[in-house]
């Protein structure tokens, strides 16, 4: 039985109205995730209290672990008189009950149509007294209808770096790491390939340990991980910092460069081979050192890896659908691997993504602000060998019986992305294990049985 | 017994001495210890009420109650969401309802359509993108239904959503109707059930006067979602009685049999909360009338259909309900009996919905535990205290806000019948329109808590440690964390159907996996501290 | 660079004012922006003698992410760059939010910084500040100051003490100040004494009398300023005091508004209210 029964093959009509399955949702969501980076930080929604209740929903469904996080419960006056009112009370209750560190602020679609001002609130809280002495209220404007979630992370990240940054006026030797929007087990790869590399760093933000949390019979609302917010204040001093994935955080990084002068290098999201080599050759310029041997060995090990299994990866066609910074890695990795990417999708718009992702697949049908019914119709018309995306892709793999790769977010229906990284050469590693895996049992599952192996 | 449980008047104290004395004291009335007076009243619970700003609540939003609850399980309508990507992604098959279209029918629900408003509709208006927007639906889809849903900042900037609706409508020749659900309307997603009651009754329901099917005992089914399949168990309940399901509201629906449900003889309210409005309006336009019925627990279950059955007063109809009753119940007690006997005396809380926590505490009695503590997420005065209540119920400005329409007699439809059979049956004793809401149910003593937050779920587990709290996906892994089972009474933790008598042994067997469990000892490495006996793990029956 | 946001009822002559005091700046030898923030978009035609420029909002909407500054940038009378954040037309939209998004495109296109070597910005803001997206330009980091304009008649009066109750809002928590009230006469009786007497009230001052000439109505239908269309003449005089006043202003208040049965004992001293 088909599920997606109303996608049609063949001609593809014109919409430019009309988003059926969305690639992308709304910048909140991306706000909330980074400002649980930050250890002790309770992220607030300032808007109506659905839109907090979905993304908790959302992040907890992909993570299975808490999701804390609070909102200014907008109602119809508060539409019309504004949401000051909320917003100072929520600080005065959230101190009480919550006593976070940070509370980070992000907005809405609503409190930014109806023009919140969110520092002017937070001064009059302070003024008033209803933010303890030692805690840290800060914001990010994400208004839901200006880019994407991504848009909604590196408004955060950037946030972080306006208000959390201090320089001393003295440079450090450390370097400021800025991810873009990965798993906490690619954020915890980062920090180990970075010390390996020799180099003492700090990252935010930092969700290690945020979303991967031990089971202790206790619930710790903060948990221990995060980065914390006297090290997210060093990245003032830096002496450089890498920003990983343009989209997510280029931002954060030319922020860092104009408040505190740190010279900001961004560079892809260290997914698949060359992407990872730009990355730690990067770093090895940056501070003239040897590239460490436990990470050369690791990169031979993936080179070993994709010589081994070239004949099942070769001239394979893959469609993928996701967010922009792992589009341009993963799409280039593809190609490294000898797969054929055909189709591209990402929602969040951008000529840069476009022009990135056309660089590296001059092949490809790549749509930049598409949705998920246009790649179906495109593999409709060209079928692929494999599918790579978040979960939504369920559907369409079953409908076109095309082996499918969990890959970005949100997954809903697995585990196991928050605890293995699919950044560095491990996590490429990683990936041509999943990708082969997938597509080997589809050789077992389909073979005749005169040809079936055992070797392969 | 409960071993754990402190005093419910110390309890409650602590709960609500954390927080700013203004929102304490609010808190303090939405926090009840339960107590049945002899002529059944129970205290007065604060509910429907906003919950305060900073506070982190269960509770989502309007839109969510409209788009998501209502008219998410109806297959054949496409549903566009009026607003920023966001709102539309996040109510995209996340509710776990289910349908059968058959092979070729039409289904929409795995889609997800918006008009994914950039600044620009913001500044300009969205009302042109809109009405493109149904065009592209319809050129693409042609279904027979399109219908929009409006979500915070399309109330801000003004659109008029229905009058875009109208002109479609025209335009198009088929079924297109808007929703002002904008979220920050209400304080919970309950408000949004209204405003889809009353659209759906506005717009679909009345359509089509054919009867299809047996002419004989035709009912709907209000306020059933198919959550888990849940509907499927009803409907093959319904048929082997003998019944003729015209129409649930709305799980495993079409628009077809919306438009169909007026020519039905009774309306039964599962979900009392979510569209009791719909009832209601039929009653008085229509003349159907309703009764409350509860499909979760084999004990209500029973009772339901025996209820049902004795409505129509018709000897071979009871007689096959009994025997469908029979059959079922030797499946039910087998496996209760088995289960029963490693969960008797275990404690439960229940906090969801706005029937669920009363519903579920049946299938808890039969299994021999004990809800100490309960309460909703976003039901009204008289899901706790009973329909009698309403005329007490004060109207507050968030409630006006949502609109009530005026029905009237439909002269040429009216059921004559049907009201005169219903003052029939009153005079035998018979109840219609009647909900006594959960409390009267609940022993004295227990905790009653409205809108429940994530710091009085933490200290309620901390002081009564139940041996399974019941709730959904964003408190699931906080209460587990405290070594604490807990059950999801909206995803059902992708498990069930838990209706009818099949979903109570599946959920006899879900809550004994999940109260024995051997993990929950497992919490601590033997290297460290282990303070409470590590039980040897009980195995697990076929 | 010193940013002024010029508030004031609607129909006052806000946006007429502030070119005509833009224009004597300009000759004056500052460097001066102007953001129209009025979805009419017509805050710049006489600096721009009639031009009706693309404002930035149709100018986002067309281009979409390429915008460069040049495309919403215009130069007009004597060096000054004007822009016009525009809106929809009324009864559709959310002007409010219009503004929200200019500035911030403008900010985001670096029309504030250094290397524009700007000595001022002239933010003329559409009647009242009605929601939030018309306090946009007093917002922290935004103008530090603010002129009303006002006149003798009554609802001018109110409105100035309403856009005060506003001012107050905001200068708590950023470093938005009061710098006088301009008076556009509209010939009312005793209307500077009133003017002054509501100024001080308020505690601030009336910082120029503006005198009601034929002379602002020729250069207009001209499209062009009154210091444009005849340099020599004596309302072009009054700008230029106006202009020379603001510059050398000092005094720089958060306004204390008035009551309303305060306002109204005013207007009956001065004979305005029965």
């Amino acid at each position: 039985m088909t599920l997606l029964r109303h996608t049609p093959k063949g001609e593809i009509k014109p919409r430019e109205n009309l988003v059926v399955n969305p690639a992308k949702t709304c910048q909140p969501i991306g706000a909330m995730y980074a400002a649980l980076g930050i250890h002790g930080c309770l992220p607030h929604s300032h808007g109506s209290q659905g839109c907090c209740s979905y993304h908790r929903s959302t992040l907890t469904r992909h993570y299975k672990d808490p999701v804390m996080a609070s909102t200014s419960s907008f109602t119809e006056g508060t539409a019309v008189f504004g949401g000051q009112s909320n917003l100072l009370a929520a600080f005065e209750t959230i101190f009480d009950v919550y006593d976070p560190a940070v509370i980070a602020v992000h907005t809405t679609c609503l409190s930014e149509t109806i023009g919140d001002d969110i520092p002017q609130i937070t001064k009059k809280a302070i003024d008033d007294g209803k933010v303890p002495e030692g805690k840290v209220v800060f914001h990010a404007n994400t208004p839901s209808y200006v880019g994407t979630h991504i848009t909604g992370y590196a408004n955060m990240v950037e946030g972080m770096v306006k208000y959390l940054t201090k320089s001393t006026g003295t440079k450090g030797e450390h370097a400021a790491v800025i991810p873009g929007w990965v798993e906490p087990a690619d954020m915890r790869e980062l920090k180990r390939i970075v010390t390996a590399l020799g180099v003492e760093h700090v990252l935010f933000p930092d969700t290690d340990g945020v979303f991967d949390a031990p089971m202790t019979g206790k619930h710790v609302f903060y948990p221990k991980g995060g980065a914390k917010i006297e090290d997210i204040a060093r990245a003032g001093d830096a002496k450089v910092s890498f920003a990983l994935g343009p989209i997510a955080t280029r931002a954060a990084s030319e922020k860092l460069t104009a408040l505190h002068g740190v010279e900001g290098e961004v560079l892809d999201l260290p997914i698949g081979l060359s992407a990872t080599d730009r990355f730690v050759d990067a770093i090895r310029k940056a501070y003239g050192i040897e590239v460490a041997e436990e990470i050369t060995n690791e990169r031979g090990k993936l080179v070993d890896l994709i010589t081994d299994m070239e004949q099942y990866l070769w001239g394979k066609k893959v469609a993928i659908f996701g967010d922009p910074d792992q589009l341009i890695a993963l799409t280039e990795f593809l190609q490294t691997l000898g797969m054929q990417v055909r189709h591209v999708v990402t929602g969040t718009e951008g000529n840069f993504i476009t022009k990135r992702l056309t660089e590296i697949n001059p092949e490809a049908n790549v749509k930049v602000g598409g949705d998920m019914f246009l790649l179906h119709q495109w593999m409709k018309n060209e079928p692929v060998d494999l599918l790579i995306g978040n979960t939504y892709g369920k559907y369409m793999a079953r409908d076109e019986d095309v082996p499918f790769l969990r890959f970005g977010f949100p997954i809903l229906d697995r585990q196991g992305h928050q605890h293995f990284p699919t950044v560095g050469y491990m996590g490429g590693i990683r990936l041509v294990e999943k990708i082969l895996e997938l597509l080997m049992d589809r050789i077992d599952r389909d073979a005749e049985e005169p040809r079936f192996e055992l070797q392969m | 017994m409960i071993e754990h449980r402190p005093d419910a008047e110390t309890a409650k104290k602590e709960l609500v001495a954390k927080y700013p004395s203004k929102v304490g004291k609010k808190r303090g009335n939405q926090i009840q210890i339960n107590h049945v007076a002899e002529d059944g009243t129970v205290p007065m619970v604060l509910a429907n009420s906003r919950t305060a700003p900073g506070i982190i609540s269960q509770r989502g939003c309007t839109y969510a109650g409209c788009k998501g609850v209502v008219l998410g399980p109806t297959r054949d309508i496409v549903n566009i969401t009026h607003g920023p990507i966001g709102c539309g992604f996040y109510s995209w098959l996340t509710r776990r309802n289910m349908t059968d279209a058959g092979a070729d029918g039409e289904n929409y629900m795995m889609y997800c359509f918006s008009t994914d408003m950039h600044e620009q509709e913001i500044v300009f208006g969205g009302e042109k993108k809109l009405e493109a927007a149904i065009q592209e639906a319809y050129d693409i889809f042609q279904p027979k239904a399109i219908s929009i849903f409006s979500t915070c900042p399309v109330g801000l900037i003004g659109d008029d959503v229905h009058a875009v609706a109208r002109r479609m409508k025209e335009k198009l020749g088929i079924n297109v109707f808007g929703f002002s659900c904008e979220g920050y309307k209400g304080v919970s997603q309950s408000a949004g059930h209204h405003i889809a009651n009353n659209q759906l009754f506005r717009h679909i329901v009345g359509l089509d006067d054919e009867i299809r099917g047996s002419k004989k005992f035709r009912v709907n089914l209000l306020g059933e979602y198919n959550i888990g399949g849940d509907a499927f168990v009803i409907e093959d309940l319904l048929k082997r009685c003998g019944f003729e399901l015209v129409a649930t509201f709305s799980g495993n629906s079409t628009y077809g049999q919306f438009a169909n449900s007026q020519t039905a003889d009774l309306n039964m309210v599962m979900c009392h909360r979510s569209i009791n409005y719909v009832a209601e309006m039929m009653e008085k336009k229509y003349g159907i009338p309703w009764i409350k019925v509860n499909f979760v627990g084999a004990g209500a279950s029973a009772k339901s259909l025996r209820k049902m059955a004795a409505y129509f007063e018709d000897k071979e109809l009871m007689e096959r309900t009994e025997a469908v009753i029979a059959e079922e119940m030797v499946k039910v007690e087998a496996s209760r009996k088995r289960h029963a006997a490693r969960c008797e005396g275990k404690t439960a809380m229940i906090f969801v919905g706005g029937s669920r926590a009363h519903h579920y505490q049946e299938l808890f009695t039969e299994l021999g535990m004990k809800t100490v503590a309960a309460g909703y997420e976003f039901a009204h005065r008289d899901d706790y205290e009973g329909r009698d209540v309403l005329p007490t119920i004060k109207v507050d400005a968030d409630s006006r806000n949502i609109e009530e329409i005026h029905v009237e007699k439909d002269e040429a439809k009216y059921r004559n019948d049907l009201s005169a059979r219903k003052a029939e049956l009153e005079a035998k004793g018979y109840t219609f329109a009647d909900y006594k809401g959960m409390m009267p149910e609940m022993d004295s003593g227990s905790l009653v808590i409205d809108d429940i937050n994530s710091w009085e779920t933490e200290k309620l587990i901390e002081m009564w440690k139940p041996d399974v709290f019941c709730a959904g996906i964003k408190e699931k892994y906080v209460i587990q964390k405290m070594g604490v089972a807990c059950k999801q009474l909206h995803n059902y933790d992708v498990g069930g159907p838990y209706n009818g008598f099949a979903g109570a042994i599946n959920f006899y067997k879900d809550i004994d996996m999940r109260v024995n469990s051997p993990v929950w000892h497992l919490t601590k490495a033997p290297w460290q501290t282990v303070e409470e006996d590590v039980a040897v793990a009980e195995p697990v029956p076929a | 660079m010193r940013k002024i946001a010029i508030y004031g009822k609607g129909g006052i002559g806000k946006s007429t004012t502030t070119q005509n005091t833009v224009a004597a700046l300009a000759e004056m030898g500052k460097k001066v922006m102007v953001v129209g923030c009025d979805p009419k978009a017509d805050s710049t035609r006489l600096l721009l003698n009639g031009l009706a420029q693309r404002t930035v909002l149709d100018t986002l909407r067309e281009e979409g992410e390429d915008v460069e500054l040049d495309d919403i940038l215009k130069p007009g009378f004597k060096n000054s760059l004007c822009t016009e954040s525009g809106g929809p037309e009324p009864g559709v939209g959310c002007a409010g939010r219009g503004i929200i998004t200019s500035i911030n495109l403008l900010e985001q296109l670096g029309a504030y910084e250094e290397s524009q070597e700007l000595d001022y910005t002239f933010y003329d803001v559409l009647g009242d500040v009605v929601c939030g997206g018309f306090a946009m330009p007093i917002r922290e980091g935004k103008a530090q100051e603010i002129y009303i304009v006002v006149s003798g008649e009554m609802m001018a009066m109110y409105a100035a003490n309403n856009i005060c109750k506003g001012i107050v809002k905001y200068a708590e928590a950023g470093g938005v100040r009061l710098g006088g009230l301009i008076c556009n006469s509209r010939k009312t009786d005793r209307e500077d004494e009133l003017i002054i007497e509501l100024a001080k009230k308020l505690g601030t001052q009336m910082i120029h009398f503006v005198p009601r000439h034929n002379d602002v109505q020729r250069a207009e239908i001209n499209k062009k300023t009154v210091i444009d269309w005849n340099p020599t003449c004596e309302q072009a005089d009054e700008y230029r005091a106006l202009a020379t006043k603001i510059d050398q202003n000092q005094l720089f208040v958060v306004p204390k508004p008035l009551a309303i049965e305060e306002l109204e004992a005013l207007l009956m001293e001065f004979g305005l209210a029965a």
